[in-house]
């Protein structure tokens, strides 16, 4: 019986991981082939990523992706981190009333919320590019790191406010020496996990381009309709390289903001 | 005299129906070891809160040096609190958290502030402990880190919420030795609260007792375990005793009172009844430890049946019925601890260990 159980939990895990990465790893099997042929297995070659190298719009691209995240996770690192303390500080009305407004991002999807976003900005006459994009981006980014800075501040003891005041500090000095320090780790990971999302938006980024702001997905995504060729495997395969690397990171700043919880 | 160090002058404080401190009046000393005693939920907690300032108070006063300070925010008033789980800042060392309070004034130097941080380490016993962070602690470690971390700041006065509350029973032993010697040491003004009444009798110079946001009591600690005041102070510091009786005779310093069938006579000099006021019912309040068992008679003494023997090692608690009313006895280990159930014996005790109490409550009366 047990074991019939576990044989069984055997199976449909491996069936999990076998339908989630086997295209992933074809993916990154392909982007070695020399034939540009995804059908079949030619040889192996580096080509495919000197050709990637090589492409001066590519290369404008994932600059202006990289731009983007940067500038983004920034900008939601500050606008998240202190929306969430202010609402630590506010009447639980007003607090409900900031949770209301972070959850809307998330709820309207985002083909609604890149064409409003298309109108409004249009409206205003600014040119599409980088900042727009910016704008886009931080809209979606922000209530992730409010939400994960949120959950930290709840977990601080109001104790130690308490201590904090009681030992002659004032407001502002406790956010600076107490708050801030307790709730940065949460700040990074939100952060890194906004810059992972700014990376790969394709449909927000679609509408905020303009013709001077194509990001690495859209073009990617742009590639596509001229076929795939095995370019676009060895860019995924980069692009799959960088996003390990980022959950690493993350794991790692998560980790060590952890230990200070641990017996509070 | 020197002048009172901290007064409250009818404190009132409600959360919003509740009436959690009525006219709570106190005068405190400089360099007293004063411990607010009393069960959960009687405001003790509370009452410290407002002095910390971390409660406002509705009507009464709260005066430091003679200064009110009842509108001054926490971090304006010169006391100092340690939690009752300690409120270490987690991010910082140990170093880092004594240092918080100099540091946040930015009137010391940080050279200074190096030597007053070592001195308070020497002074709670943590030398070397500097570069540990808190939850590389343990309780009783972290506690002294809070302790020092108030103490560095020269408070006026420590309060202290219920500062053993999380340790182990032989940790907490120790550390009320500590923290007695400690006070002692820095002649700081504590203001302790707790609701174990042995940390309140090992450490203090004077007991408040609390019970439903009232002071019932204020006295040394002997004041409060031989002369409770009221039925409640009685029944809750000590194991006693406490009988419904009749008064049958009243004399110039002494009751005759009915328990059972015994009529017996209990001196009233220490009582809060005295013999005008004995008037048909009142209660007979006696230690338990005060007591004593013989097989011979004695004179005013209850006689009764031994109904159960708990042997716990030290001491033996004897239950006796007497006449129909179950009176309980700890002894400590003597030669007669062979008692046996259905024993009949003689039961009497020390005459200050017995107190006649009024029917109704000191607080009911209006005192």
């Amino acid at each position: 019986m047990n074991t019939k159980g576990s044989k069984f939990r055997t199976f449909y895990l491996s069936l999990f991981f076998v339908i989630l990465y086997v295209p992933v790893l074809s993916v990154v099997l392909y982007s070695f082939n020399k034939s540009s042929s995804t059908a079949q297995w030619t040889g192996f070659t580096f080509d495919w990523y000197l050709q990637l190298f090589n492409d001066r719009v590519i290369f404008e691209s994932f600059k202006i992706s990289m731009v983007v995240a940067i500038i983004t996770s920034t900008v939601s690192a500050i606008i998240g981190t202190a929306s969430a303390v202010i609402s630590s500080y506010v009447s639980k009305k007003v607090e409900s009333a900031i949770n209301g407004v972070m959850f809307l991002p998330l709820i309207i999807p985002e083909v609604a919320l890149g064409l409003s976003l298309l109108i409004f900005f249009t409206e205003l006459n600014l040119t599409f590019g980088v900042p727009t994009l910016v704008i886009g981006h931080s809209l979606f980014c922000v209530p992730y790191i409010y939400f994960m800075v949120q959950l930290r501040l709840q977990e601080i003891d109001s104790s130690i406010i308490e201590a904090a005041k009681d030992l002659g500090a004032s407001s502002w000095q406790i956010v600076k020496t107490i708050i801030l320090p307790l709730v940065i780790p949460s700040t990074l990971t939100g952060s890194l996990l906004a810059f992972a999302m700014s990376l790969d938006d394709v449909i927000i980024s679609t509408y905020m381009a303009g013709p001077t702001g194509t990001t690495l997905p859209v073009h990617i995504f742009s590639m596509m309709r001229t076929g795939v060729t095995p370019k676009v495997n060895a860019l995924s395969t980069l692009f799959l390289l960088g996003t390990f690397l980022l959950i690493g990171l993350n794991q790692t700043i998560g980790r060590k903001g952890e230990k200070f919880y641990e017996e509070n | 005299m020197k002048e009172q160090l901290l007064s409250l002058k009818k404190v009132n404080k409600f959360y919003d129906e509740a009436h959690i401190l009525k006219d709570i009046s106190l005068d405190i000393k400089d360099g007293e070891f004063i411990t607010l005693l009393g069960p959960s939920g009687c405001g003790k907690t509370t009452l410290l809160r407002c002095i910390a300032g971390l409660e406002s108070i509705e009507s009464g006063d709260i005066l430091l040096n003679g200064e009110s300070i009842k509108d001054l925010a926490p971090n304006k008033r010169n006391v100092n609190t340690v939690f009752q789980n300690y409120a270490l800042f987690p991010h910082l060392t140990v170093f880092d958290n004594i240092a918080y309070g100099p540091r946040i004034k930015k009137v010391t130097k940080e050279d200074e502030i190096k030597v007053k941080v070592d001195e308070m380490l020497e002074l709670v016993k943590m030398e070397g402990y500097g570069d540990r962070m808190p939850h590389q602690l343990s309780g009783g470690q972290r506690q002294r880190i809070a302790i020092a971390r108030a103490l560095i700041n020269n408070p006026d006065i420590l309060l202290l919420d219920e500062p053993l509350g999380a340790l182990d029973l032989k940790l907490r032993k120790y550390m009320q030795t500590e923290l007695a010697l400690l006070q002692k040491q820095t002649k700081t003004t504590f203001i302790y609260v707790t609701h174990d009444q042995e940390e309140a009798l090992n450490m203090s110079d004077r007991i408040v007792i609390m019970n439903e946001g009232r002071i019932l009591q204020v006295g040394s600690p002997r004041d409060v375990y031989n002369n409770s005041n009221s039925l409640f102070v009685a029944d809750f510091i000590g194991d006693r005793n406490i009988k419904e009786v009749e008064v049958v005779e009243r004399k110039e310093d002494f009751c005759s009172v009915k328990l059972g069938k015994s009529i017996i006579d209990i001196r009233t000099d220490r009582s809060m009844v005295k013999p005008n006021e004995c008037d048909g019912k009142v209660y007979l309040a006696i230690h338990m430890d005060k007591m004593k068992i013989s097989y011979d008679k004695v004179d005013n003494s209850l006689y009764g049946e031994i109904t159960f023997v708990h042997y716990a090692g030290s001491q033996i608690r004897t239950e006796v019925d007497v006449d129909g009313e179950k009176v309980t006895v700890i002894e400590y280990q003597n030669d007669y601890d062979n008692y046996r159930i259905g024993d009949k014996v003689y039961i009497s005790w020390e005459e200050n260990g017995a107190i006649l109490l009024p029917k109704e409550d000191i607080e009911k009366r209006g005192n």
